[in-house]
């Protein structure tokens, strides 16, 4: 990579800052470092980095107010960290704009997958691709079209709004609530057995084994994952 | 003397039946007419008469009487088809036959309403004792209550209990003043007393010679009104026996109580001495390998080995694994685990738990079958995920030889169902029944890691669930865990309208 591409870290606890900074040093990322949510905030406005990094539970703030002052005004996406004892918070912040998260422990090949994700979207201009494409499927947002194998898809309204959202977040965590707004409008979030019955018929369509899915995944009690 | 079914005749058929009897008897005396002395023939009539004043009481026997002497006069006197009322002795026995009608009437009502009087009796003291029964079977106050309201919806009443604790406050508050009002003064007294029109009840303290427990309120279920007076006696009794159910349910739940401390602090000893003993062991063994890398700093031909490296992880994964374990036991044990309970599919949650194992164990084959047309099931994903990643990360860990996991769901009767089969060494047959149980391992003294919480957590989860889950060996060699949760009544679905 010939730019150089900005990590921002909000992270109270040392040990951690400085395995994250040493891993994503070697990858070529260039790491900026905030142990508090306050700090976090004013290193984001200056050094406009091209991804966040977010610690959940900081001494000074809660790290869901740190990612609904960045959305303010900026899109750059933010992964957050999360031990065991956030997870009701973890699905604040992914609503309130974060993109993905980990839970702690996690290992180093995950934290890298996901960063390299995140920053891919970022560099090809974020969303509105026309067309996605993944295992031997592909969508045309344009043509409002799907084949797989070349061959085309029939899908029904619902399941092809529905893969519109997703395919065009990837990568990102999507909430239950968030899918339900985006494909069946505002008033319906008690409806959610509907979202798991078209992701289940969508993965009957397109994906090569729907049990074990591999582009239209689960994050329990969170919402939906694409991945291409 | 049979209870319960009436002993009258109703009107309309008593009356028909009285003068059916005479005429009856008036045709089949014809015939004997001659050989039979008058007089034995008015014998015939007056029994008639007599058994309709016992069988259909005062009034028909009146109109058997009357009919009686008539047909007597009309048929058998000479000249015969004729009234001709000459001699006055018929007077004499149209009297008899009236007073026989009327004495006889008065003595079978009096009988019939003492039969009544006594069956009333039977059938309150029936069900009294029922009420006694079903008092004593009581496990919870809302048993209790249930049980009072079966037993006074019979006799047209509604009791509402108002119950205090060991420490004499109320446990539900009242809604009204009128009656709060009431309720106080029973408790300051001691004694029943009648509401006014604002309340209009009567008031009843359950006392026991401890303590006075609570306040039963009786009203009438139709339109408001304090019970009868002859009904009162009835609820003290009931009352009485209530008094005696809360004193029982007090001590029982002092006996509970005690018992949950006792459980509680077992648990406590036990994680304890898991975190001493089975956390100590591994991170001794990290300790002392991060020491050795640290000697060996500097010196290139101490490299540490890539199988150096891959040891400490996997000691610190298991640690780790462990503390998620014990941090979610904990949760769970304390009672404050709120289920996120959602309807979905188990497509999803198998799906999440394969793709963590892939994660943890690259290339560890498993096989999916999974019923077509599965129907939504109300569950935690979280929690059933963190069940599910338990059994599978079990099977890997004792059945590593015989790779093929299995992951199975259907649906059977009005559960649910979810495996998780290996073809490992299976659970030692004389434990099976207690794996489940918390710090129970298979083997106690295994080289595996682990504090014997995997199949406690999903034990507390599924049940958690109203679900139940159960441990066997398969017939044909390996372990298989098998999770039953209830199908419940999946919320509505409807097709979209125009294919799209």
């Amino acid at each position: 990579m010939s730019v150089e591409i900005n990590v921002l870290l909000v992270e109270d606890e040392p040990h951690i800052r400085r395995v994250l900074n040493a891993v994503l040093a070697e990858e070529g990322y260039r790491v900026y470092e905030a142990e508090t949510g306050a700090r976090g905030l004013i290193e984001a406005s200056t050094r406009k980095p091209d991804l966040l990094i977010v610690d959940l539970g900081l001494p000074d703030m809660d790290g869901v107010e740190v990612v609904r002052s960045v959305r303010h005004w900026s899109e750059v996406p933010i992964l957050i960290l999360s031990a065991r004892t956030e997870e009701t918070e973890k699905i604040v912040a992914l609503d309130e704009g974060a993109d993905d998260y980990l839970t702690k422990p996690f290992g180093v090949g995950e934290l890298l997958a996901r960063v390299r994700a995140l920053v891919r979207r970022r560099a090809r201009g974020g969303d509105g691709v026309p067309v996605v494409s993944f295992g031997d499927v592909k969508v045309d947002l344009v043509r409002r079209a799907v084949t797989r194998a070349d061959e085309p898809v029939h899908l029904t309204n619902i399941e092809y709004r529905l893969l519109a959202v997703l395919v065009s977040h990837p990568g990102k965590v999507l909430t239950h609530p968030h899918l339900m707004r985006e494909v069946w409008g505002p008033g319906q979030a008690e409806n959610s057995h509907y979202l798991r019955i078209y992701v289940s018929r969508l993965r009957q369509k397109l994906e090569p084994n729907p049990t074990e899915p591999e582009y239209l995944l689960t994050e329990s009690g969170v919402g939906y994952r694409f991945v291409a | 003397m049979t209870c319960g079914k009436a002993a009258n005749a109703s009107w309309s058929s008593a009356y028909p039946m009285a003068i059916t009897a005479c005429v009856l008897t008036a045709v089949l005396a014809m015939p004997l007419r001659h050989y039979l002395d008058l007089a034995n023939i008015v014998m015939l009539f007056l029994l008639v008469t007599f058994l309709t004043a016992l069988k259909l009481g005062r009034g028909p026997a009146v109109v058997s009487a009357v009919l009686g002497v008539v047909l007597f006069d009309y048929i058998f006197v000479p000249p015969h088809l004729a009234f001709i009322p000459t001699d006055a002795q018929y007077m004499v026995m149209l009297v008899v036959m009236l007073a026989v009608a009327l004495v006889t009437g008065q003595l079978t009502a009096g009988a019939r309403e003492q039969t009544e009087l006594a069956c009333r009796r039977e059938e309150q003291t029936r069900r009294l004792y029922q009420l006694a029964r079903d008092l004593a079977g009581a496990l919870s106050r809302w048993d209790m209550q249930r049980a009072l309201d079966d037993y006074l919806r019979h006799s047209g009443y509604r009791a509402m209990l108002h119950l205090l604790d060991a420490n004499g406050v109320a446990t539900t508050p009242v809604a009204e003043p009128g009656l709060a009002e009431h309720i106080d003064a029973v408790l300051r007294r001691g004694e029943s007393i009648e509401g006014d029109a604002a309340a209009p009840a009567l008031f009843i303290p359950l006392k026991t010679p401890a303590r006075i427990s609570g306040v039963m309120v009786v009203s009438a279920s139709g339109p408001a009104s304090p019970p009868a007076m002859q009904d009162r006696e009835m609820f003290l009794v009931v009352a009485s026996l209530a008094a005696i159910t809360v004193e029982r349910l007090d001590a029982a739940d002092e006996v509970q109580a005690s018992r949950d401390q006792y459980a509680s602090e077992r648990l406590r000893a036990s994680i304890l001495s898991a975190l001493s003993h089975d956390l100590r062991t591994p991170l001794t063994a990290l300790v002392g390998m991060t020491d050795t890398l640290a000697l060996s700093d500097g010196r290139s031909a101490d490299r540490p080995t890539p199988e150096m490296l891959a040891a400490i992880r996997d000691q610190a994964r298991s640690i780790g694994h462990m503390v998620t374990n014990l941090l979610d036991m904990a949760r769970l044990y304390a009672g404050n685990v709120s289920l996120r309970k959602e309807w979905q599919l188990f497509d999803d949650v198998i799906g999440a738990s394969l793709r963590q194992l892939r994660a943890a164990h690259p290339g560890q084959p498993v096989r999916t079958r999974l019923a077509p047309d599965l129907p939504l099931v109300e569950f935690d994903a979280v929690l059933l995920e963190r069940v599910l990643g338990n059994l599978l990360e079990n099977a890997v860990k004792y059945a590593p030889a015989e790779p093929t996991i299995e992951v199975d769901a259907w649906v059977d009767g009005r559960d649910a169902c979810l495996a998780v089969s290996d073809r490992g060494p299976g659970f030692p047959p004389q434990r099976i029944e207690r794996m489940f149980g918390l710090f129970e391992r298979g083997n106690p003294e295994s080289s595996r890691p682990g504090v014997g919480l995997g199949l406690a957590i999903c034990r507390a989860i599924v049940e958690a669930h109203g679900g139940e889950i159960r441990a066997e060996n398969r017939a044909d060699g390996g372990a298989r865990v098998t999770i039953r949760l209830p199908l419940g009544t999946p919320p509505a679905f409807e097709e979209e309208d125009e294919p799209g």
